[in-house]
């Protein structure tokens, strides 16, 4: 067995400060009890999850999580369920809502479907508020402040990264015209139709009129 | 086979078992009066975040009780009364009196009275009544045991079901390239160390030698899973340098 990452231990801590914090969260691991879900981060990482005690317990993908040589009841020893997908995809599982969203993100689920849904429902439910996790290091005030801060430069970004597209592709069309502008580009695609339609009709016209020669004969 | 007959290792050397409490009690009594002084010169002031690393790890509630073996000088306690708050109760525990002394007069200093209480005990034979404590933490203590096995198995006793052990303590660097560095610095500027500002080289040295001695982290895992712990597993921190071993008692 190798060590596990302090990083995990971290964010087991994280999450189960956050399930003895929220009644939704404790029921959710009460029904979990005793049952493991591994997840495998394409690239990265296996990572197993066990709810135990009430709370979670983040282990190496490869440790069975149990005592060997030892009967401990209720101990899971394989996984219940398997959750495999890119990190990105994950992610989207994670804010998203059913298991179509997990379909839709490209995200396999392997063995009880159920289960999975509801560590899912739990990572939710326990999710980390990073507005007061900081708080707790540098206070209320200083926390509220950079959370204000971070959620601002998140916005600057967002619609700089919307502007700077937007300028781009109006550069590329209309200055430089190496690329067409959608209006052009639809007014060619029914030139397209167009042409294939009146194709078309003087096929079939072409075809009527041989016919009509053949029955002259 | 007696103590006095078995033998067990003092550093680098073999005692007899019965002998080597007593030795081990003359050093940390020694060492008392400077030991967190050291501790910041000798970790670079790296075992503050080892033992914060500890402390988020209890799952400790307000209200909630634990004990620190081989408390010392209550760096462990303090935390851990902050996190069960006036409410709870936590316990220091030494087997010497010295460091128990630094320890009491700390906290005291810091303001915790009330919730706090302080023994003189030995670790392999813990005398609380079983299922006493939510968590039970021994940072740095572990090593000094003469029978580690007992004392894991004193610890798991006294632990309530579901209650969590942390043993934090010296380990095997698995840092590629770290060990030769760690070495020169714990057998050559170690010793210099206690000489200079603890004036006793010979305890420093003691230390060195003892944290060579220790089960690896893979034995102690195996140590912990066989006194009874579920769930056992270690974090290395600092390339190895230190190990924090968990498991919990079902």
């Amino acid at each position: 067995m190798t060590a596990t990452a302090p990083w995990l231990a971290s964010v087991e801590a994280l999450f189960n400060r956050n399930i003895s914090a929220s009644t939704e969260a404790r029921s959710l691991a009460r029904r979990l009890e005793a049952t493991s879900l591994l997840i495998e981060v394409e690239k990265m990482l296996r990572v197993r999850v066990c709810v135990f005690n009430g709370g979670l317990a983040l282990l190496n993908g490869n440790e069975a999580g149990a005592v060997p040589g030892t009967s401990v009841p209720g101990t899971p020893v394989d996984a219940t369920a398997v959750i495999s997908g890119s990190a990105p995809a994950l992610l989207q599982l994670l804010r998203g809502e059913g298991a179509s969203v997990a379909a839709r993100a490209g995200v396999q689920i392997r063995g009880d479907a159920e289960i999975a849904n509801l560590y899912r429902q739990l990572f939710a439910a326990a999710k980390p508020d990073f507005e007061e996790e900081l708080s707790r290091w540098i206070g209320d005030m200083p926390a509220r402040r950079l959370s204000q801060v971070a959620r601002s430069v998140r916005s600057w970004a967002r619609r700089t990264r919307r502007t700077a597209g937007e300028n781009i592709a109006e550069y590329l069309q209309e200055e430089s015209r190496d690329l067409v502008s959608k209006p052009e580009h639809e007014e060619f695609l029914q030139g397209v139709d167009a042409v294939r339609e009146a194709t078309d009709r003087i096929e079939a016209r072409l075809k009527h009129i041989e016919q009509r020669i053949k029955g002259a004969n | 086979m007696t103590d006095s007959d078995r033998t067990v290792d003092f550093g680098f050397e073999r005692v007899a078992a019965a002998d080597k409490a007593e030795r081990v009690r003359s050093v940390f009594a020694s060492v008392a009066p400077k030991y967190d002084v050291m501790n910041d010169l000798m970790s670079f002031g790296v075992h503050r975040l080892w033992k914060q690393f500890t402390l988020s790890l209890t799952g400790l509630k307000p209200g909630g009780s634990a004990l620190d073996v081989a408390g010392g000088t209550g760096d462990l306690t303090a935390g851990l009364l902050r996190q069960v708050g006036k409410s709870g109760r936590v316990v220091c525990s030494d087997i010497n009196p010295a460091m128990l002394d630094v320890g009491r007069d700390r906290l005291l200093d810091k303001g915790f009275v009330g919730n706090v209480e302080f023994m003189v005990a030995d670790a392999e034979k813990l005398t609380f009544e079983e299922n006493t404590f939510d968590c039970v933490t021994i940072g740095f203590g572990l090593r000094n045991v003469t029978d580690k096995a007992a004392a894991l198995k004193s610890m798991h006793r006294v632990l309530k079901p579901g209650g969590q052990l942390l043993v934090l303590e010296f380990s095997t660097p698995v840092l590629p390239g770290l060990k030769p560095v760690y070495d020169a610095y714990s057998f050559r500027v170690l010793p210099l160390l206690g000489r200079f500002v603890a004036k006793d080289a010979d305890s420093y040295r003691y230390l060195a030698e003892s944290i060579r001695m220790h089960p690896d982290q893979e034995t102690l895992l195996e140590m912990l899973r066989a006194a009874g712990f579920a769930h056992a597993r270690y974090h290395n921190l600092t390339g190895g340098i230190v190990a924090l071993h968990r498991g919990y008692k079902i």
